[in-house]
């Protein structure tokens, strides 16, 4: 816990126009929302959204431009204590394990380039040169406001924007319709550089932006054994900005989908279903949300122990393993066949992907294991070499083995037949049976329906 | 003693038109080594086959050219052939401590993470590269402490030809660029990063690439990367038309 008291604004009005919806809503507000209390809370900082600006005419004085009018007056009528104030857009995230980046500041006005589209700051800084007594303002020293940090010594130099620009108001209203290129940003750089104000620029990595055009979106379809995009792997504060507006939600919404797990200190089964988004019924291949649950309920409380995964899919029951151990392996043929499960389980540290033949000779050398996950190959073969192996790997006093699609009618004369001739043999013993019930249909092709039990968590028995 | 600026011109068969507009480079090079009282060196005969080792690749005999043919110098400027220079750039040996220094990869970061994973996976599993420090190898600026360092370069890729043209032909994420990123940091060369103007990349994807040469009000190294070899070769001529 951080013991200097710092914060983050983010200026945050949902506009009442719903004509303004057609930008694809506003769900990312709320995440970034979220996300931020999130960084704050670990740093031990408070996030306050700046929601109320001083003046009405936000038509002529913008929210974006209001903010820097009087955000010292905000925070002072709300008695607001602090050191430093980070000024975020609401269009950015930050990675859960984004550094804090009011250690880097020395105290000075610290914000990161703009190497995003050259183009568009020439000319936003061509436009509003006149109205700036053709000042030389360097480009290459032109910062992006959409992630600033300042404090109370900024005073002044924001006090002088403010009169710069209602003393320029309709010129600036001027340019702002014929060169579109910004509101606040060119004549905050011009004012910043004109005062002389010591700045500090931060690395890039503390703002990707433009995720598109510098194709960030992507993940390493060369190698293809992790699908996480790219920014979300290398940068530690994310833009969505530089693109269709209309793409905005949309992306901002996937994107939160895949990270939202790191966000939450002690997640609900729920919110972790929620995160894995979809079930048995739609994915033969995966378990169903009544089987995850009842692992969760059965194991929720195993958090010292290790547990390996025979087999891995997409990551999700893995996701739902890892919450459960302390430790969680997950075990497939070769590292193309874990690109999907890294990418939904980004951020989780406590996985290790295992690539390993499970139906080869070899020993697999993983240590104090008390729980398997048998979910790999589906033949009698396959399910007895699984067993086999678990026997082999156990060494400690209590180890158990949750099997899948142990009542699947299609798997009846394979998955279930090698499980029951092993607790038969009195090597296992039946602990619960799990997932949805004898009689159940996962709907679809033929072989889906249940004959026995969805899956059965058993014991070894010493 | 001057400063250098070495660039190799090769011509080669699997790049027939690649060539074509290097003239201007060359030519740009020269009129600012005359206004900064440097030597300019062009490496137009090949060391290798193109089958061993492609253009590209040459710039790392830089230094052990310059001694074989007695050229003393102090610093030396490695540029890519597609990259010009502002005649009124200011003079870059100036900013360089003494280090070796270079720009970051700006542009494609689809491109830069795959030349990073995949090379990291391939040639260098025990070296850890940060994204941001990646640096554009089409201009560096050395000096004689790197002698060493581009000879264990020379070594390293003599000992991994045969793997190195593989993974150029299988991922196409770059030749010399990545593997002199993982040996600068698994050899500890100090690297000092340079500003976006003295290596402008992937000029069309900021949109500064255009028929008014934005690109020249805003740095002054300009790299004509990332486009089709026709529009190199038009904005390169056109470049040094209404600059030299």
């Amino acid at each position: 816990m951080n013991s200097k008291k710092n914060i983050v604004v983010i200026p945050m009005i949902i506009p009442k126009d719903k004509n303004l919806d057609k930008f694809g809503g506003w769900q990312w507000m709320l995440n970034s929302k979220t996300a931020w209390e999130y960084w704050c809370k670990k740093n031990g900082y408070e996030l306050v959204i700046y929601d109320k600006p001083a003046l009405e005419d936000t038509t002529k004085y913008k929210i974006t431009i209001q903010r820097w009018f009087d955000i010292f007056n905000f925070l002072d009528d709300k008695k607001i204590e602090y050191e430093q104030v980070c000024m975020v857009d609401a269009s950015y995230i930050p990675k859960w394990d984004c550094p804090d980046f009011f250690q880097e500041t020395e105290n000075k006005f610290t914000t990161t380039h703009e190497y995003d589209n050259f183009k568009w700051v020439y000319e936003s800084i061509q436009g509003y040169k006149k109205s700036f007594e053709d000042y030389e303002l360097d480009i290459l020293k032109y910062f992006h406001a959409g992630f600033v940090i300042f404090n109370k010594s900024h005073k002044d130099v924001f006090e002088k924007f403010k009169n710069v620009y209602i003393n320029n108001v309709e010129d600036f209203a001027h340019i702002q319709a014929t060169v579109r290129r910004g509101t606040d940003q060119t004549p905050l750089n011009y004012v910043m550089s004109m005062e002389q104000v010591d700045m500090k620029f931060l690395p890039m990595k503390y703002r990707v932006s433009h995720l598109p055009r510098k194709e960030f979106l992507n993940y390493n379809w060369q190698l293809n054994e992790d699908k996480t995009p790219f920014f979300i792997k290398y940068g530690y504060i994310w833009g969505f900005g530089g693109f269709d507006k209309t793409q905005r939600d949309k992306l901002m919404e996937d994107t939160w989908n895949l990270v939202k797990h790191n966000y939450i200190e002690n997640p609900t089964i729920e919110f972790l279903l929620d995160s894995i988004n979809e079930d048995k019924h739609t994915n033969p291949a995966t378990t169903s949300n009544k089987f995850k649950t009842d692992v969760w309920n059965f194991f929720k409380d195993f958090k010292d122990k290790v547990c390996v995964e025979f087999g891995t899919h997409k990551g999700q029951t893995t996701k739902i393993l890892s919450y459960c151990f302390k430790k969680t392996y997950t075990v497939n043929k070769d590292l193309k066949s874990f690109d999907s499960a890294k990418m939904l389980n980004v951020g989780i540290d406590n996985i290790t992907y295992v690539p390993f033949d499970l139906y080869s000779s070899e020993e697999l050398k993983i240590d104090n294991v008390s729980v398997f996950m048998v979910d790999a190959g589906h033949k009698y073969e396959h399910v007895v070499s699984d067993i086999n192996r678990c026997l082999s790997m156990t060494d400690m006093e209590e180890c158990y083995i949750i099997f899948d699609d142990y009542g699947l009618d299609v798997h009846e004369e394979e998955v279930k037949l090698a499980i029951d001739e092993y607790i038969n043999s009195g090597k296992i013993e039946i602990v619960k049976k799990i997932g949805h019930e004898s009689g159940h249909t996962f709907g679809g092709s033929l072989g889906r329906t249940l004959k026995d039990s969805e899956g059965i968590i058993c014991r070894i028995v010493k | 003693m001057k400063n250098v600026v070495f660039i190799v011109n090769l011509s080669e068969e699997l790049k027939p038109n690649r060539t074509n507009p290097y003239q201007y480079s060359v030519k740009s090079w020269k009129t600012w080594c005359e206004k900064n009282n440097c030597e300019l060196v062009v490496l137009d005969e090949r060391i290798h086959p193109e089958s061993f080792m492609n253009a590209n690749w040459h710039k790392i005999f830089a230094l052990q050219l310059l001694d074989s043919s007695d050229i003393d110098y102090n610093q030396v400027l490695i540029a890519d052939a597609d990259t010009m220079i502002h005649p009124n750039a200011p003079n870059i040996f100036e900013l360089t401590n003494d280090e070796f220094c270079a720009v970051h990869g700006f542009g494609s970061y689809d491109w830069e993470c795959r030349s990073i994973e995949n090379y990291q996976k391939h040639l260098f599993p025990k070296v850890e590269l940060d994204l941001f420090e990646y640096f554009n190898s089409g201009i560096i600026v050395c000096n004689k402490k790197h002698k060493d360092f581009y000879n264990k370069v020379i070594n390293f890729y003599n000992s991994n030809q045969e793997l190195i043209t593989q993974m150029q032909k299988t991922y196409n994420v770059g030749t010399d660029q990545p593997v002199l990123n993982f040996l600068l940091k698994s050899e500890n060369i100090n690297y000092k990063q340079l500003g976006y103007e003295w290596n402008m990349q992937h000029m069309a994807r900021f949109e500064i690439l255009d028929e008014d040469l934005t690109f020249t009000k805003i740095g002054w190294i300009y790299h004509f990367n990332g486009i089709p070899d026709d529009a190199r070769n038009y904005m390169m001529r056109k470049t040094s038309e209404e600059l030299l």
